[in-house]
């Protein structure tokens, strides 16, 4: 039975890399195979696609520059190849995964890694920062200003004169992992992560909310 | 015939799982069929609030990284780029849904709490929000905000000590 061509021989078709018997060879299978055949037509087609997307030349900035690396990087090349023909020949082809088949899928991953990695750690346009549309403060001794901080990608609202909370006051913070809201009763119990009950807020005649510490 | 190319192989692996997880909710649907529907209140997102405590010299653990949601792990850098403090303390935090039809409450302390009522999408993303920041029985301050995503809300708050009550807001999932 005849060993069905390789994704590697696909390759060397399409890039008509293939010698002539080689290639009659390719042929016979291709006649034989709709499925193969669909999948030369196929990957033809992307690369029809792919080739009219991109340019086909384009003024290169800096030519000078452009050409005397290209100098440096062919003597590099004649060197690295002096040096290649003085070593063992077991060291040879050890670029040969970069034409594997998976190496494309490989690079398109890391690309696209890096791309979202690069979107999130840009800076926000201002349209996409949050904003303090209006504030007030009921106490006439309290001024709320607004700004945004481009430095630290954050809008600030600022509450200058508040006054300050007494230095032997312990402030007693939560971890509150959910709330569960009794619309009839109009209490919201918060809850810890273990599902203990930390608070439970109520509000009083005045509609002002109230805080009652949880004991057990 | 054609040996499987390792496309081809993640092509059926993919259908295979696909369908073994359908497969698995639609068991999982029949089995809750008689079970009671309970209607989960209707949301315009989740936020994070939490109380900071900012200071010269730190007394308490500064804030760790694993408390901090995700978008915000840098948030002791940020704070310190608006407040003049070298140390930040993560008092308290509170994941919250943001309820469409009713009054959320972000309460990482209950020295320090805010309300918060959804007016709704805001254009272009985000959620528009009425906030109040409470004191105890006090209200510090009202506001209408935008809040979107990756862009928190610091509320400079009263000073306490040598240092002052930060209050961070953040929208950490807009309903889509």
């Amino acid at each position: 039975m005849k060993t069905p061509p390789d994704e590697n021989q696909i390759v060397r078709f399409l890039d008509g890399e293939m010698d002539a018997a080689e290639k009659s060879a390719f042929e016979a299978s291709l006649a034989a195979d709709p499925e193969l055949r669909a999948e030369i037509e196929s990957l033809s087609q992307l690369g029809a696609t792919l080739r009219k997307s991109m340019p086909n030349g384009r003024e290169v900035p800096h030519a000078d520059f452009f050409n005397s690396q290209i100098q440096v990087r062919i003597a590099q090349e004649e060197m690295d190849r002096a040096r290649e023909s003085n070593a063992p020949a077991a060291g040879a082809g050890w670029l040969d995964w970069l034409r594997a088949p998976w190496f494309a899928a490989a690079a398109t991953a890391v690309v696209a890694l890096l791309a979202v990695t690069l979107w999130q750690g840009r800076s926000l346009s201002p349209s996409e920062s949050s904003l303090v549309l209006s504030s007030y403060a009921p106490n006439p001794d309290v001024q709320a200003r607004a700004f945004h901080s481009d430095e630290a990608q954050a809008t600030v609202l600022m509450l200058d004169g508040l006054a300050a909370v007494p230095a032997d006051r312990k402030i007693v913070g939560h971890s509150v992992h959910h709330s569960e809201t009794d619309q009839q009763v109009a209490t919201t119990t918060l809850f810890s992560d273990d599902g203990h009950v930390l608070l439970v807020l109520a509000k009083d005649g005045r509609n002002q909310p109230r805080l009652l510490e949880h004991t057990p | 015939m054609l040996a499987p190319r390792p496309a081809t192989l993640w092509f059926c692996i993919s259908l295979a799982l696909c369908w073994s997880d359908s497969a698995s909710h639609a068991q999982q649907s029949k089995s809750f069929q008689t079970a009671p529907i309970i209607e989960k209140p209707a949301t315009d997102g989740k936020v994070w609030g939490a109380l900071i405590y900012g200071s010269p010299a730190g007394t308490g653990a500064d804030v760790a990284k694993g408390d901090l949601p995700k978008g915000l792990q840098d948030l002791p850098a940020r704070l310190g780029k608006v407040f003049s403090f070298q140390h930040f303390e993560l008092l308290g935090q509170h994941t919250q849904d943001v309820f469409r039809e009713y009054e959320s409450w972000v309460v990482p302390s209950k020295d320090l709490f805010l309300k918060v009522d959804s007016k709704g999408k805001a254009d272009g993303g985000g959620i528009n929000l009425h906030l109040q920041f409470w004191q105890d029985q006090q209200v510090l301050v009202k506001t209408d905000a935008i809040l979107r995503e990756r862009s928190p809300l610091f509320i400079g708050g009263p000073k306490w000590r040598d240092g002052q009550l930060i209050f961070v807001l953040l929208l950490t999932k807009p309903e889509s």
